[in-house]
């Protein structure tokens, strides 16, 4: 139980030390660090352990990111050890596979920005959805390139997030407007494009992400403006949800909420989920992916 | 390193082939049409691997996209050029792997898969030497050539499952896979063909003469009149210059309206488009998208007073997004735009993408 509670205060001290860190990635470090102290003999002996982890981490942030990556971890465990017969063996390389592939994933970001400033043109106008480090880090690619363009960042109530991301994008010396919720709409015919993050992309194409960014792709698609969705593969999820209602109810409330509320259809949910049909392209570290291909990539790793 | 004569004779048929590319963009030239164009650089890149020194894969990739990159630089518009230059870098990765042992080329793409299982970031620097690789990699061109020749008649031959008798079909300017295939299904099924002609160049006119020769009913309307003639239209069948990476097209100007004016009576929009004309390109590069030409097409030189106030502009290409587009055929087969992802996985490796 000492070994939980540690567990997600590693976690959380992970992300307030270092705020620009995807909260998948934290999850994955926070697990590897788990590994290394687990004790377990056998392969479904950590794997147990390892699924309970996950759930604790769950319940410090119940995002759907952070579910990806654990995901992602366990089978990464999985696929290594079958390598080896020898568990004990196992064990080290265990680590050292889990070092390199946080490695690997610490580059993402920066791929991702590589292939996505292409598409941002001198004078675009931009929108883009509450706070997103990857949205950030292209239009800090973006400007590094000595493009001239400005951004409309929607405020993204409840937790007014599109007025951090407005500060940070002001720091960078680019033109930065905060519009309101409900201004959507209005400000469409303005736009040249829209850019957004995602929490979790999942096995349609589609993505989940936060609250009102499907509405902006409705409304994307009915002035016909190009909706690009930026993010790394990490976030790429075994969900399969058909409408609003089908998103599992852990993601869509944060973790306290889930404990504590009594009546979760009072509660206002923090994510949605917008269908594949209203998004053209997705930009990942794996290269430029139609809705389509994202279930390809899906079927090789979960085969 | 003292020059040899193969050398010299190896460089002068690159510069005679880039003086053809350069020449072959405006319409002059013996380079007509993509299909010449894409045989010419697979020979003249099987002849480089014949007779270039190099000793290992890596090499020799090195040397083809030094080569690939001066091709597309000279004529930017004709993408089947580096199309072709993927094509032999994926067949040296093949070949390079084959003789390796290694059990699938896969373990080199990038996949959620390789970034979970792999141990070091891999390197694959092609270094080692292989006596076969040069017979073997050349073996493979001389295989892709013999496809490049027969991919028309591998489209004509579906023409029939698509083209029913007493059918009106749509077509727009000239394209020498659209008229194989009309002229193919002509032999055994009775149909009717309205060509638009495609302004100011008006190739439809020369499509319209060629496809009443074999016999076919054939009319040829004004651009402007698609819209109106659509209603009547139970297929568009066309061509296109590029396949692009996320199903769209880059087709000659006046398709986009074509496409439009098909969706808006839900009428079917065929493209043939042969396998080579596939690129993993997109429709965001400002400089490279577009060709603009001689606007004396448009107005003419002789209406002076106009012209000093005025901007003309000519250009030659039209992006359709792939939401308007039916189905593709191509000499594999009829696919759905969103499949093009899947088939540019086969056709070339991702780090060829950016040559």
């Amino acid at each position: 139980l000492f070994r939980q509670t540690y567990l997600q205060m590693y976690f959380r001290t992970q992300i307030s030390q270092d705020p620009d860190v995807a909260s998948a990635a934290a999850a994955i470090r926070s697990l590897l660090e788990f590994l290394k102290r687990d004790q377990s003999e056998t392969l479904l002996g950590l794997r147990e352990n390892l699924t309970e982890a996950i759930r604790r981490l769950g319940e410090a942030d119940s995002s759907v990111a952070v579910s990806s990556g654990g995901e992602l971890f366990l089978r990464f465990i999985t696929l290594t050890s079958l390598e080896h017969l020898d568990f004990s063996q196992s064990k080290n390389l265990l680590v050292e596979r889990g070092e390199l592939f946080l490695n690997k994933i610490s580059l993402s970001r920066n791929k991702v920005a590589k292939l996505c400033h292409t598409f941002i043109k001198d004078g675009a106008k931009i929108l883009t959805h509450s706070s997103s480090r990857v949205v950030l880090k292209v239009l800090e690619n973006a400007a590094a390139d000595k493009k001239r363009f400005s951004v409309y960042v929607t405020e993204s109530q409840p937790d007014s997030a599109g007025k951090l991301m407005a500060e940070k994008l002001r720091r960078l010396n680019i033109p930065v407007t905060v519009i309101l919720d409900a201004a959507v709409g209005y400000i469409m015919e303005k736009v040249n494009l829209v850019i957004v993050g995602a929490e979790g992309v999942v096995e349609s194409g589609g993505i989940i992400n936060k609250i009102g960014t499907y509405q902006l792709a409705v409304c994307s698609k009915a002035h016909n403006k190009p909706f690009y969705v930026v993010a790394e593969s990490f976030k790429f999820v075994r969900l399969f949800p058909l409408n609003q209602q089908d998103v599992p109810a852990q993601f869509k409330y944060k973790a306290d909420i889930l404990k504590t509320a009594e009546d979760l259809d009072k509660e206002h949910p923090m994510i949605d989920y917008t269908p594949p049909s209203l998004i053209t392209l997705l930009f990942t570290d794996l290269g430029v992916l139609t809705p389509s291909a994202v279930s390809d990539e899906l079927i090789k790793i979960y085969l | 390193m003292p020059v040899t004569d193969k050398e010299v004779a190896l460089s002068e048929r690159i510069e005679a082939f880039l003086a053809e590319l350069k020449r072959g963009g405006s319409g002059a030239g013996t380079l007509r049409g993509s299909g010449e164009t894409a045989r010419e650089t697979t020979a003249l890149l099987r002849r480089i691997t014949g007779q270039a020194q190099w000793s290992s894969a890596g090499d020799l990739m090195e040397i083809i996209r030094k080569e690939g990159r001066r091709m597309m630089a000279t004529q930017p518009s004709e993408t089947t050029v580096g199309n072709m230059v993927r094509r032999v870098l994926k067949i040296i990765r093949e070949e390079y792997a084959r003789l390796r042992g290694s059990s699938e080329v896969t373990d080199q793409q990038e996949s959620l898969h390789q970034l979970l299982t792999s141990g070091g970031l891999s390197e694959e620097n092609f270094g080692q030497h292989f006596k076969d690789l040069r017979a073997n990699v050349i073996e493979a061109i001389n295989e892709l050539l013999t496809e490049l020749e027969a991919t028309t008649d591998h489209i004509a031959m579906q023409a029939l499952e698509h083209i029913h008798s007493n059918e009106v079909i749509m077509t727009i300017g000239r394209s020498r896979t659209v008229e194989a295939f009309l002229k193919d299904a002509a032999l055994k099924r009775k149909f009717h063909v309205i060509v638009a002609e495609c302004a100011p160049f008006c190739q439809g006119h020369e499509m319209a003469t060629s496809l009443s020769e074999a016999g076919i009913e054939t009319t040829v309307i004004a651009d402007a009149a698609i819209f109106a003639v659509m209603s009547r239209v139970n297929k568009v069948i066309i061509g296109t210059q590029t396949v692009l990476a996320n199903g769209g097209l880059r087709a000659v100007n006046g398709t986009h309206t074509l496409a439009l004016a098909a969706r808006h009576h839900s009428t079917p929009l065929i493209v043939c488009a042969p396998m080579f004309k596939l690129s993993p390109q997109f429709h965001n590069e400002e400089d490279t998208f577009h060709k603009f030409v001689s606007p004396h097409e448009v107005l003419p030189f002789t209406e002076g007073e106009i012209l000093s106030k005025v901007n003309v502009y000519c250009p030659v290409f039209d992006y359709v997004p792939p939401e308007l587009i039916t189905l593709f055929i191509s000499n594999i087969g009829g696919n759905a735009p969103s499949y093009t992802y899947r088939l540019m996985s086969e056709l070339y490796h991702p780090e060829d993408h950016e040559l």
